[in-house]
């Protein structure tokens, strides 16, 4: 379970990105967050895995509530929440094996990923996380020669290979073309609904909001606006969270042409 | 340029007159011109035959360097320039002039052998300075560093470390662990590592964040989030320069012998007090060859790892 | 919360075939090779290794008597010994820098051609291959042994690489500019001064001030043959156990190379970037004398 309880993060510039932000998560939900560029979204995934401290309020993933973790407890929390990122973020010299035994990082000894030798057990645990995402035949090819879409396959796997209880997933399908996103967006699904792990994506298309979606949470200067089933958040609900009409712009399927 | 000057004027005519103001020439940056009177007041202060200066005159050098000098010979090498003349310049005329004349290639041991420690010297140092060089590239870097303190100190060491020069590194191991190769080799060692540490660490600024990012939302300790998301990223660029620095070792163990390091300097000053200049430009030849030729090697891998 | 597989779907797996893990051949090749030659050298080299297990305690021995000995009085002297070095290094660095800069446009690739320029590369490759003390040893006879000696050997051995590397920045400029030269009617040196110079000098300058801390360095590498500066102060100090010479002479040489360090880094770095955006606005100011500007100055 995840819990917000009057969340507010203020960036050095004065910025304030999230303000008293309430909300609960429950185990098990796909919840995607829509939202102008600006609005918060990244903040808020953030805060959850303490990439960006909060200013004021709390939040509660599992057992442990930040502010407040020492180092040592944050990493622990770290471990337990995957994150999948716009850029991919893999190290492109590295081999995709490579890439998704860094989700082992936690778990294994320093001297171990000092010298690179993996237990046979994370490279299981690796190989089992391509297999989910249907990639493991690239393992030993170096990520930077993938597609993007085949890149953040490799993501979300690395993601998996922490074994985390949550996955956030910050603007996934934002860097790749509209079939592509969709098949990344269909793993991201599977994997809420097999593996039973709490999916946050940012998203800014609604329609692929709408369709993956249990739950959509909308965000506006840094406020919650919106809270509801996916199915309930129709046009008018967009253009209340939005604060404008909408345009061909807010839909995968208006991004065509090119 | 001439050609921005003519659509200027152009736009200019079509534009109702009296709406654009033609600035002036603005004038020299000041940096500029303090800059420019720096440079040749600090020249001139340097060139002049006076105390602070070391005495250069530029056109009185290639008169110089035409004929040796009978006073300085004599004094020096306590010979007659004619003597002097018969064995050095003439030795330099035909061996470098004459096509036909052939190489004393008669290496004895004590060149050849030194020619094999320069080697081996230059081969123990990069090893041991470029291994130890890859952990400090990442704590000099502000990005690699665990924290500022380790930062500001791994920084100030090596920039210490950079400013003693290798011959006068050489010459402190000469008296902690005595003459022979071993004060070479930790000398250049020191030396590698200098610069190894400066080269790599600056290309850290220039590597993508975004894996650092994600080993550390995955709970990554520091050092395995370097040496994971890092470490491989500036890896090409760290093994070009360890062997760039294994071409300047085996140039810089030259010296070496001159303070008692070992190496084919040692060679070198030997025969120079002799006055045996067969010998040293036997040295000087099969030296360059043997640089040159690594370095080509060298050049070639380099080129393969960028 | 831990779960023992991330496996899903059976049937997904089952379907697909695990590659083989490659053989790394280029790393064992490399881990090899390095271990051999490292091998070869430390045992056949002529080192007596167990004295290194001496070194921590001598080298503790030496800096208390350095700590003991520290005395200012050869401070004139030391100070001397640095500017010399420093005057050497910076004629060195005009030298070199006079002297390469012809070559260097004959050795870039987009203005000459390969006939020219491959003769021109060969040469300041063996310039480079020059070890500065094998030069200033040949010179000893015509220069006798004092800093003009060495300023000519490391100007003469600096052609070498401010050359090369002098050439491959006119080889990174932008070909456009150099076009329309062309395209306007210039010729050879019109190109030169105003497509390539423009381009490439800030960048050549810069490299010539790093080549002028590297020529410090060098410098008093070459004191120990004797031709003047702080190498021959602190060489000649070890070689007779002058400690407080010694120690006066390291700290000299360490402040004044980090501090010439700083200085020409903040040049370089001023000459590449160009003046600070502040600095460049009160510039224009003064230049457009307050009056109204184009807004259409784009
Ligand atoms: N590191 C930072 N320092 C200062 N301000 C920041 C920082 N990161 C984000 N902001 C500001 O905080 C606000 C919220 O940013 P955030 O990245 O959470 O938005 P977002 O909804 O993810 O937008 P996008 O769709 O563009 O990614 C923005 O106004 C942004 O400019
Ligand atoms: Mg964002």
């Amino acid at each position: 379970m995840i819990e917000f309880e009057g969340a507010e993060v203020r960036y050095p510039g004065g910025v304030r990105a999230l303000q008293g932000v309430d909300l609960r998560i429950d185990d098990g939900e796909l919840i995607v967050v829509v939202g102008l560029s600006g609005a918060g979204k990244s903040t808020l995934i953030r805060a959850i895995n303490g990439l960006v401290p909060l200013t004021s309020g709390r939040v509660t993933v599992g057992e442990r509530t930040l502010p407040g973790l020492d180092r040592r407890a944050l990493r622990e929390l770290r471990a337990q929440v995957g994150m999948i990122f716009q850029s991919f973020n893999l190290v492109s010299r590295s081999t995709v094996l490579n890439n998704v035994l860094m989700g082992r990082l936690h778990h294994v000894p320093l001297w171990r990923s000092l010298s690179g030798l993996y237990r046979a057990q994370d490279r299981e645990l690796a190989m089992e996380a391509l297999e989910l995402v249907e990639i493991v035949e690239k393992a030993y090819v170096r990520a930077g020669n993938l597609s993007g879409g085949q890149q953040q396959r490799v993501g979300i796997a690395r993601a998996l290979a922490q074994q985390p209880s949550v996955l956030l997933a910050d603007e996934p399908v934002a860097s790749l073309d509209p079939p592509t996103s969709h098949v990344v967006m269909r793993y991201l699904q599977q994997i809420n609904r097999e593996l039973g792990i709490t999916t946050l994506i940012n998203l800014h298309f609604l329609d692929l909001a709408r369709a993956y979606a249990d739950r959509v949470i909308g965000l506006r200067d840094g406020r919650l606006v919106y809270d509801g089933p996916a199915a309930q958040a129709d046009e008018a609900v967009f253009e209340e969270i939005y604060g404008r009409s909408l345009t061909a712009d807010d839909v995968l399927e208006g991004q065509g042409g090119l | 340029m001439s050609g921005e000057a003519s659509v200027d004027r152009e736009r200019g005519r079509t534009e109702p007159a009296g709406r654009q103001v033609r600035p002036r020439k603005p004038p020299p940056q000041p940096f500029t011109i303090l800059g420019l009177a720096g440079l040749v007041a600090f020249t001139l202060v340097t060139a002049w035959d006076w105390a602070l200066g070391i005495g250069f005159d530029p056109l009185a050098l290639p008169g110089e360097l035409a004929d040796s000098n009978p006073a300085m010979v004599e004094g020096l090498f306590n010979v007659t320039d004619a003597d002097w003349r018969a064995q050095y310049v003439e030795l330099l005329r035909t061996h470098f002039t004459d096509p036909d004349s052939p190489w004393p290639l008669s290496l004895d041991s004590r060149i050849g052998g030194g020619l094999v420690e320069t080697v081996q010297i230059a081969v123990l140092a990069t090893i041991v300075g470029a291994a130890l060089s890859l952990p400090l590239a990442v704590l000099n870097a502000r990005l690699g560093a665990p924290d500022r303190v380790t930062h500001a100190v791994v920084k100030a060491l090596n920039n210490v470390n950079r400013a003693i020069p290798d011959v006068i590194w050489a010459a402190l191991f000469v008296v902690l662990v005595g003459v022979g190769a071993l004060p070479g080799i930790l000398a250049l060692t020191m030396f590698t590592i200098g610069v190894v540490v400066k080269l790599t660490s600056d290309v850290v600024d220039g590597i993508d964040r975004g894996p650092i990012e994600a080993a550390r939302a995955a709970g990554a300790s520091h050092a395995a989030a370097m040496r994971t998301a890092l470490v491989p990223q500036i890896l090409p660029a760290y093994a070009s320069f360890s062997l760039y620095a294994f071409e300047l070792n085996l140039r810089g163990a030259a010296v070496l012998g001159f303070v008692g390091a070992g190496g084919i300097g040692q060679a070198m000053s030997y025969y120079w007090s002799q006055l045996d200049f067969e010998a040293v430009s036997v040295i000087v030849f099969v030296y360059l060859v043997l640089v040159v030729v690594v370095e080509q090697v060298s050049i070639s891998i380099r080129r393969r790892l960028g | 919360m831990t779960r023992a597989s991330v496996r899903g779907s059976g049937a997904r797996a089952a379907a697909q075939v695990r590659p083989e893990r490659p053989f790394a051949r280029f790393r064992w090749t490399v881990t090899v090779v390095l271990l051999a030659l490292l091998a070869w050298s430390t045992w056949s080299v002529d080192a007596t290794w167990g004295r290194l297990l001496q070194a921590p305690g001598r080298a503790v021995g030496f800096v208390g008597t350095l700590v003991e000995t520290a005395s200012l009085e050869p401070l004139g002297v030391a100070l001397e010994a640095m500017w010399e070095s420093i005057a050497i290094a910076w004629i060195a660095t005009l030298l070199g820098a006079a002297l390469s800069f012809p070559l260097v446009f004959l050795a870039a690739a987009n203005l000459t051609r390969s006939r020219v320029r491959q003769p021109v590369r060969q040469v300041l490759n063996v310039f480079r291959a020059i070890p500065e003390i094998v030069l200033a040893i040949a010179l000893i006879p015509f220069l006798g042994l004092g800093p003009v000696t060495g300023a000519v050997a490391m100007g003469i051995s600096s052609i070498g690489t401010l050359g090369k590397l002098s050439a491959e920045i006119v080889e990174s400029i932008d070909d456009g500019p150099l076009q329309a030269v062309e395209a306007s009617g210039g010729g050879r040196l019109e190109r030169l001064r105003w497509a390539v110079l423009p381009q490439a000098m800030p960048e050549i300058a810069a490299f010539w001030l790093y080549r002028f801390e590297i020529n410090i360095r060098v410098s008093a590498v070459l004191g120990v043959i004797g031709i003047g500066g702080i190498g021959g102060f602190i060489a000649q100090a070890v070689e007779r156990n002058v400690f407080e010479r010694i120690g006066l002479g390291l700290l000299v040489v360490i402040l004044a190379t980090m501090l010439v360090d700083a200085i020409s880094s903040r040049l370089r770095r001023r000459l590449i970037e160009g003046p600070s955006p502040a600095a460049q606005a009160r510039r224009e100011r003064a230049s457009t004398g307050g009056g109204p500007t184009g807004d259409d100055a784009a």
